[in-house]
């Protein structure tokens, strides 16, 4: 009976003097970081960590209004990499926080693990470490890997293009594959479609451009024409921060898109969910995706028919970093610095990967052996982290976004002409919105 | 006793309208800063100049005039179809199911009837030789599916106020114009409408102000796609004012605007159901 009532007694004094947090959170990031709050609270009992997960659509307009109007009603969360400039204000500086609280960073706990364009892109914002990168996500590009080897398909494939069946590196090698594993131009094609793609009229085909205009962009002319692209406001700008995207470079993006719609199902009225069924169920050979419907492929499909290569073009980066609320007591940024240090910690890093799949920002993580092992997708994302493009991180995405999918929406179904008049049009929109 | 009903009325209702009215004369853009000024008319001249904005006036004109007229004749044909029925009371329950569903949730739902390549609506059509339709991504078609997600899910609103009107009528006046030898048809035509004339109108009435707030189902089918085709000004009104970058003062001017044609709306019906009256064409409302 005292042990009962000692143990009351305990359980209401932590409840009284411990510190709660809310963490939110996008769907994606929930399971993990769920898991990793229920690890945290066993180490610290008297924080509590509440996971909060909001869809991608509602996440960001909350954030805004959270921090816009200084409410506090959340600690810490998750924030897309392309809205840092926007956010950016309402985040604690980490860099500072950990000069005047160094007892709270393990001695493990090691900055300059996390891969270098990873911990400048997600984690800090005009020189200040506003964020600390959680989850490193980028496009992949998946295959049905049983096709690709069948003897019969090959042989097909050869007598058909002249050449051999290979994994492709560039779009153009994408169109003749996706061309011979559609039905409509293959009669013997085992799959109805070559590749799902997905233009929705959503942020889906800001980022989907990427994957095609940062080929061209980056090839040498486009970097000669345009300049490096920095972090601030990635592929779509040239080096002086203009409009890139009408250009010569530009157009053959979209001419490219244009190209490959045939062979993909209703490419602009599916996004992320219906290609993952087109590829799940079969229908396509081939489709670009995130690291994260691997674990659906793989359920699904079967590991041994589920192939992982770089993107052919160049990926685009979808990273999540874990931030802190500028805006709350002393004592929550305190536990919710404690937090987001655990959650981004080596162990996190690998753990969360191997369990949730939820792709690594460190370098010790993909150089462990034993993750290695685990995933195939590892080989594929280190070339990936280091090769590809990256969206504007700058206060004004999220209206840019909106205009340049509307526009290209317009241009890919026919609405609108594709032509460099079209794009100057759109880029004198981004100038207005950028007020230049 | 009326005090704390008036504050809470107060604080609902006329503080978020005067707000919306401040906001809509300010340079209020939460992405750039949480400080407000003074820029006149600006907002409202912006509208104009706003082709995504026209764009969505256009459809929601679209969805206006063709949606609600063909909820307005099914809803009254199938009320007056359905009465003395075998099953009549099944029927009359079934029928309200597309109405009691949360748009949000016949959004999804609609999604999935129109996927491409595993979507039932494809594969029905396919029974009669129609080739595969992209319902979300044509323009065409896209807005045809929004139309006829709306019918679907409004249709039962009016049939449920003309049912419920044809039930109250009284049954001596029926049996009175039988007496005097009219059909079913001058029946309906000549006692029946004319009695639910007035209900009518309160349902086209509701339904047109309804239609004006068209958002959920295209949040989640089309997101106002391809192209601005099926963006609804309700849904541009949330893109401005919340998705992409929460500018309070263009999104106010907007609702400002939205209320002015709302209300002009509904009145052009009153004052045309009024004219006909005066003209002697109306009924007796």
């Amino acid at each position: 009976m005292k042990r009962f009532l000692l143990l009351i007694f305990l359980i209401i004094t932590s409840l009284i003097f411990s510190v709660k947090i809310s963490v939110l959170c996008s769907p994606d990031n929930a399971d993990a970081l769920k898991w990793l709050a229920q690890e945290f609270m066993k180490q610290n009992p008297e924080i509590q960590v509440e996971i909060v997960p909001l869809s991608w659509e509602v996440l960001y307009p909350k954030l805004l209004q959270d921090l816009r109007s200084q409410a506090g009603s959340f600690d810490a969360f998750t924030y897309d990499v392309m809205t840092t400039g926007a956010v950016s204000f309402g985040l604690v500086d980490l860099g500072e926080f950990m000069k005047q609280h160094p007892e709270l960073v393990p001695e493990d706990y090691d900055l300059n693990d996390f891969i270098p364009q990873v911990l400048e892109e997600s984690g800090k914002w005009q020189g200040k470490l506003v964020g600390l990168p959680f989850y490193n996500n980028t496009m992949l590009f998946y295959y049905r890997k049983d096709l690709f080897e069948d003897p019969k398909i090959k042989q097909a494939f050869k007598e058909k293009y002249g050449r051999e069946l290979t994994l492709p590196t560039t779009w153009e090698e994408v169109v003749e594959i996706a061309e011979f594993f559609t039905k409509k131009y293959n009669k013997s094609s085992p799959t109805d479609y070559g590749i799902a793609l997905m233009f929705p009229r959503t942020h889906t085909l800001f980022y989907m451009y990427l994957l095609f205009f940062g080929e061209y962009r980056n090839a040498p002319l486009g970097i000669m024409r345009h300049g490096t692209a920095d972090l601030e406001f990635g592929e779509y700008f040239t080096a002086d921060h203009k409009p890139a995207f009408n250009s010569e470079e530009g157009l053959k993006a979209l001419e490219m898109m244009k190209k490959l719609m045939p062979y993909s199902p209703d490419p602009l009225g599916s996004d992320y969910g219906e290609t993952i069924e087109y590829f799940n169920q079969g229908l396509v050979a081939m489709v670009p995706q995130w690291t994260g419907p691997y674990l659906i492929f793989k359920s699904t499909l079967g590991e041994d028919k589920v192939g992982i290569i770089p993107m052919p073009g160049r990926s685009v980066s979808g990273q999540w970093a874990l931030g802190i609320n500028k805006f709350i007591p002393e004592d929550k940024k305190l536990a919710a610095f404690k937090f987001i240090i655990f959650a981004t910690s080596k162990w996190a890093d690998k753990n969360k990967f191997l369990r949730f799949a939820v792709a690594p920002a460190r370098i010790s993580t993909l150089q462990d052996p034993e993750v290695r092992a685990a995933d195939p997708r590892v080989p594929a994302l280190e070339v990936t982290y280091v090769s590809q493009t990256h969206r504007p991180r700058i206060p004004e995405e999220p209206r840019l976004e909106d205009i340049t999918v509307e526009i290209f929406s317009k241009i890919l179904s026919g609405e609108l002409p594709l032509s460099m008049e079209t794009l100057n049009d759109l880029a004198k929109k981004w100038e207005e919105i950028l007020g230049k | 006793m009326v005090l704390p009903v008036l504050a809470l009325f107060l604080a609902m209702t006329i503080y978020p309208f005067g707000f919306m009215i401040w906001a809509s004369f300010r340079d209020y853009d939460l992405s750039k800063s949480a400080e407000t000024h003074f820029i006149g008319l600006s907002n409202y001249f912006q509208i104009f100049r706003d082709s995504t904005a026209i764009e969505s006036m256009k459809f929601t004109a679209k969805l206006l005039s063709i949606a609600v007229p063909v909820e307005l004749v099914l809803g009254v044909l199938i009320a007056f179809l359905i009465r003395g029925v075998k099953g009549e009371k099944i029927i009359r329950s079934s029928l309200l199911i597309p109405m009691m569903i949360p748009p949000a949730v016949s959004g999804v739902a609609w999604k999935m009837l129109y996927n491409f390549a595993f979507g039932p609506v494809n594969w029905f059509l396919s029974l009669f030789g129609v080739p595969k339709i992209s319902w979300l991504g044509d323009p065409f078609y896209a807005q045809l599916g929004i139309i006829i997600i709306d019918v679907w899910q409004w249709t039962p609103f009016i049939f449920l106020m003309i049912y419920a009107g044809l039930q109250s009528i009284p049954q001596d006046l029926i049996d009175a114009a039988r007496v005097d030898g009219a059909d079913w048809g001058r029946v309906f035509l000549h006692v029946e409408f004319p009695l639910l004339r007035p209900l009518i109108l309160v349902a086209l009435v509701l339904r047109i102000i309804d239609c004006l707030k068209t958002f959920d189902i295209v949040f989640m089918t089309t997101w106002g796609g391809p192209g601005s085709a099926t963006h609804t000004y309700s849904f541009y009104i949330y893109k401005v004012g919340i998705s992409f970058g929460w500018n309070i003062g263009y999104a106010s001017a907007l609702s400002v605007l939205l209320l002015i044609v709302a209300i002009v709306l509904v009145n052009a019906v009153f004052r045309l159901v009024r004219m006909r009256q005066q003209l002697g064409l109306g009924g007796e409302e």
